[in-house]
């Protein structure tokens, strides 16, 4: 039995009741739909029983944004019980047409990106077309869905020139759908700072993470996503080579989402975990050992950055704000925010767009009263909703890393 | 990376991790999540069955030379209440009190609790004034859950408070699920929501002529001394908060301030970081480990400050085999030797239960010891809760106690 396994059962006495997590919860506080992480996590569990229906939908509601955990003074894993709780319910009711297509952002990206990605982004700009889309689909007319890209970032690794040449200590690069499919200068920038710092980047075959699944309760697709990742990145794990991801989201899901949630615990799911690094925690280290060139122009400005949820999910504390300390000039606002609302898919469902937009308003309002026309954040979905929300321009902090080492991706 | 890590972000880490940097140093406040401020009143308590709180730490400092307050002495409880009402004042939250004398503010079940220090919002329903036989009414939502007006009101009746009681109705607010103390908080912040309240507070005050409104202390998370001003002056009557079961309100808004304080002097805060183990050379702590996914972290410092509480703020754990330790560092717990020596056979034993004074053992400086005496860490010192040789509840001194030894902290 593992421990979220033991969290369901016999830890559930753990949960005090104090209502601290209900209190934090970004939902909860804007929706009667939500109850609040007490009640639909450890509270509703002791009315789950294998072979019994499912007693409360509410559930499908938490966004995953693990603001519960994060709270908690008694270490709950709440977050967890809420999406094993979620695909309870889709495994005996099945999964809605438009969740099962929003979970495979592998497909979808695939599909949408190339030379006629112009076409795509019209079709999703064009408004009849996005009504037709809600009707249809579920998904929430104002929704921010991303630009497809007309080339894919393994299109241009392959056909690129290595910049470095001789040995190098190796690094394998984990992209995801979202630099991959849709903006693959993250994955440009983050290649141009490994080689500066003198790695040789490897980027294997990769399937999408499995996190959308996950959190739309197909467990069993997710697995098989999960899978193929490990057979793929486990020959470099078990070299000592380190897997570097610049979508906190996937970098979470090898780490501890996909094995947790699946109840996965093989050698070889934790050797691949154990080698996963999100790119500022790994170069954190290398600063740590003495190992991180510190050659930086000076960038004389401020920056609103927020660390995405799924970001302090890691719980390595703020290695964005510990690597970017180091630009001279440069000066990161942290936001204080909970959530930006979006939490991966959730937020650009017809009946959640709208909670979505609500939690995010504390950071919206962050970001706009920065007065700057740029914004950092770790997670793809987020930087999208950001944007959206604010009209503000957000990025992924390893382009302005890039910029402050002089490096044109 | 840092100078001082601060495990815990309780009222004693948050005091010791400010103490450090007004100092100057880079400091790190590494919790496993939000302390026992959420679950406390909101109040300072620093010293139940005395007149005279400040004179009795001074007989109990004399007769208890391994109390807490006895360590920190004089000095550091004046000095670390000063700077904390400071910080307060300045958040424009003041608390109110004398350091020699008690206020007797009631509770959600109508019972009269002695406390030092108070926010502003609660200070108008001291007995001393509830006593002047002009009427008072306690009021509240049938919504918000163990929070019982007439109970309340039956109470201080009984100890001669003119007390009567009444039900609010909830405004209309497009929300009727469940209202937990911290979403009505977030609605008093809203002018329909405090408008709609002052009404149905002023009719009230004008039928029953009542010189005093007691109400949950849910008045606003943010701007809560304005939202009771904003209300007194519709109701024409004093507004008092009466602290609920937990979630606490009060208590969330002091741990914010000391928040937005530690931030603002630099200091960097990492909730969910639940210390595993330390890792030392001889008796210099030079890292400890927190959970994270996948491995763990490791976090360097110069010294540390271990603020993680007692039994109930998750410091100490007992095992099955009833043992009892120290979750963080695994430090040696001063504590009975087995499960037979935790309670005393009477339940409301007079001089308490043992287990309920278990901690870790310090030196003059705070330092942890071991079962012979012998010092642990050079560079580390323990505060608050996770401190052996008193029993902060009972002795109604939980803030007292972990604000003196914080601040002692903070400043040596």
């Amino acid at each position: 039995m593992d421990h979220i396994e033991l969290s369901l059962t016999q830890s559930l006495d753990h949960c005090i009741k104090c209502n601290i997590c209900t209190s934090a919860c970004p939902v909860a506080a804007v929706t009667d739909a939500f109850p609040g992480p007490k009640y639909v996590g450890p509270q509703a569990q002791r009315f789950r029983h294998a072979a019994q229906p499912v007693p409360d939908e509410s559930v499908d509601y938490c966004s995953g944004c693990r603001v519960c955990n994060q709270v908690c003074p008694t270490g709950v894993r709440i977050a967890e019980l809420n999406a094993r709780a979620r695909a309870q319910i889709v495994a005996e009711r099945g999964m809605p047409l438009r969740n099962r297509i929003i979970a495979r952002s592998g497909l979808v990206g695939r599909l949408s990106s190339g030379p006629h990605a112009p076409l795509v982004n019209f079709t999703l700009n064009f408004a009849p077309a996005r009504w037709l889309i809600e009707r249809v689909m579920g998904i929430h007319r104002h929704a921010p869905l991303p630009k497809a890209s007309t080339y894919t970032f393994r299109s241009w690794f392959k056909r690129r020139k290595p910049t470095v040449n001789g040995k190098r200590p190796q690094v394998v690069y984990f992209h995801g759908c979202s630099t991959n499919y849709y903006e693959p200068r993250v994955g440009q920038a983050a290649i141009a700072v490994l080689e500066h710092l003198g790695f040789e980047v490897i980027v294997p075959p990769q399937r999408c993470c499995g996190l959308p699944l996950l959190s739309n309760g197909d467990f069993p697709a997710a697995q098989k996503q999960h899978e193929y990742n490990v057979t793929h990145l486990l020959p470099y794990a078990r070299a000592g080579i380190p897997i570097v991801g610049t979508s906190t989201s996937c970098t979470l899901t090898l780490k501890e989402e996909a094995p947790e949630l699946l109840g996965l615990h093989g050698d070889d799911i934790r050797a691949v975990a154990a080698g996963t690094y999100d790119i500022f925690e790994f170069l954190r280290d290398l600063y740590m050992q003495g190992r991180l060139r510190t050659d930086f122009r000076p960038i004389e400005r401020a920056i609103p950055y927020h660390p995405p949820c799924q970001l302090r999910a890691h719980r390595i504390g703020r290695p964005v704000l510990d690597v970017l300390g180091l630009v001279p000039g440069l000066r990161l606002q942290e936001s204080r925010a909970e959530c930006c609302g979006i939490a991966g898919t959730y937020g650009i469902k017809r009946e959640k767009y709208q909670i979505a937009m609500d939690v995010g308003q504390p950071l919206f309002q962050f970001v706009r009263a920065s007065g700057q026309d740029l914004a950092l954040c770790d997670s793809e979905t987020c930087r999208w909703q950001i944007s959206h929300a604010t009209g503000v321009a957000t990025r992924h902090p390893i382009e302005i890393l890039a910029e402050a080492y002089g490096l044109q991706p | 990376m840092y100078d001082t890590i601060v495990i815990g972000a309780g009222l004693s880490g948050m005091m010791a991790a400010i103490g450090r940097a007004e100092r100057g140093e880079k400091v790190l406040v590494l919790a496993k999540g939000y302390g026992a401020t959420h679950w406390s009143t909101g109040c300072i308590d620093l010293l139940a069955g005395c007149d005279d709180p400040f004179h009795g730490i001074t007989q109990l400092a004399a007769q208890r030379p391994h109390h807490p307050y006895a360590l920190a002495g004089p000095t550091m409880i004046e000095g670390g209440i000063a700077r904390l009402r400071a910080i307060c004042e300045a958040a424009g939250y003041p608390l109110v009190g004398n350091l020699n004398r008690h206020m007797l503010l009631p509770t959600a079940l109508g019972a009269l609790r002695p406390t030092t220090f108070a926010p502003v919002t609660m200070i108008a329903g001291d007995a001393r004034q509830l006593r002047d036989g002009r009427p008072t009414l306690i009021a509240g939502f049938a919504e918000l859950r163990d929070f019982f007006p007439p109970l309340i009101a039956a109470n201080l009746r009984a100890q001669g408070i003119a007390a009567t009681a009444a039900q609010l109705a909830m405004p209309p607010v497009g929300r009727q699920r469940d209202f937990s103390p911290a979403t009505l908080a977030r609605l008093c912040e809203q002018p329909a929501f405090r408008a709609s309240l002052g009404e149905q507070l002023a009719a009230l005050a004008r039928q029953g002529d009542y010189a005093r409104i007691g109400l949950p202390a849910i008045l606003g998370l943010k701007h809560a001394t304005e939202v009771v001003r904003d209300l007194q002056n519709r109701a024409g009557a004093l507004v008092f908060e009466i602290p609920t079961l937990p979630v606490s309100v009060p208590g969330m808004r002091l741990y914010q301030i000391l928040e937005d304080e530690f931030l603002r002097l630099g200091g960097r805060i990492q909730l969910g970081g639940f210390v595993q183990r330390g890792e030392s050379i001889s008796d210099t702590l030079v890292a400890v480990f927190s959970e994270a996914a996948a491995r763990e972290q490791r976090h360097a410092a110069r010294r540390w400050v271990l603020a993680t509480g007692g039994i109930l703020g998750g410091g100490a754990r007992a095992t099955p085999e009833g043992y009892v330790r120290e979750t963080a560092l695994d430090l040696p717990l001063q504590a009975p030797a087995g499960r037979a020596g935790w309670f005393a056979p009477r339940f409301l034993n007079e001089e308490g239960h043992p287990i309920f004074q278990s901690g870790v053992r310090v030196d003059e400086r705070l330092r942890p010891l071991d079962a012979a005496g012998r010092l642990v860490y050079d560079n580390v010192m323990v505060v608050g809760g996770a401190l052996a040789g008193f029993d902060p509840i009972r002795e109604g001194c939980l803030e007292g106690a972990a604000i003196a030894t914080g601040w002692m902290a903070g400043m040596s």
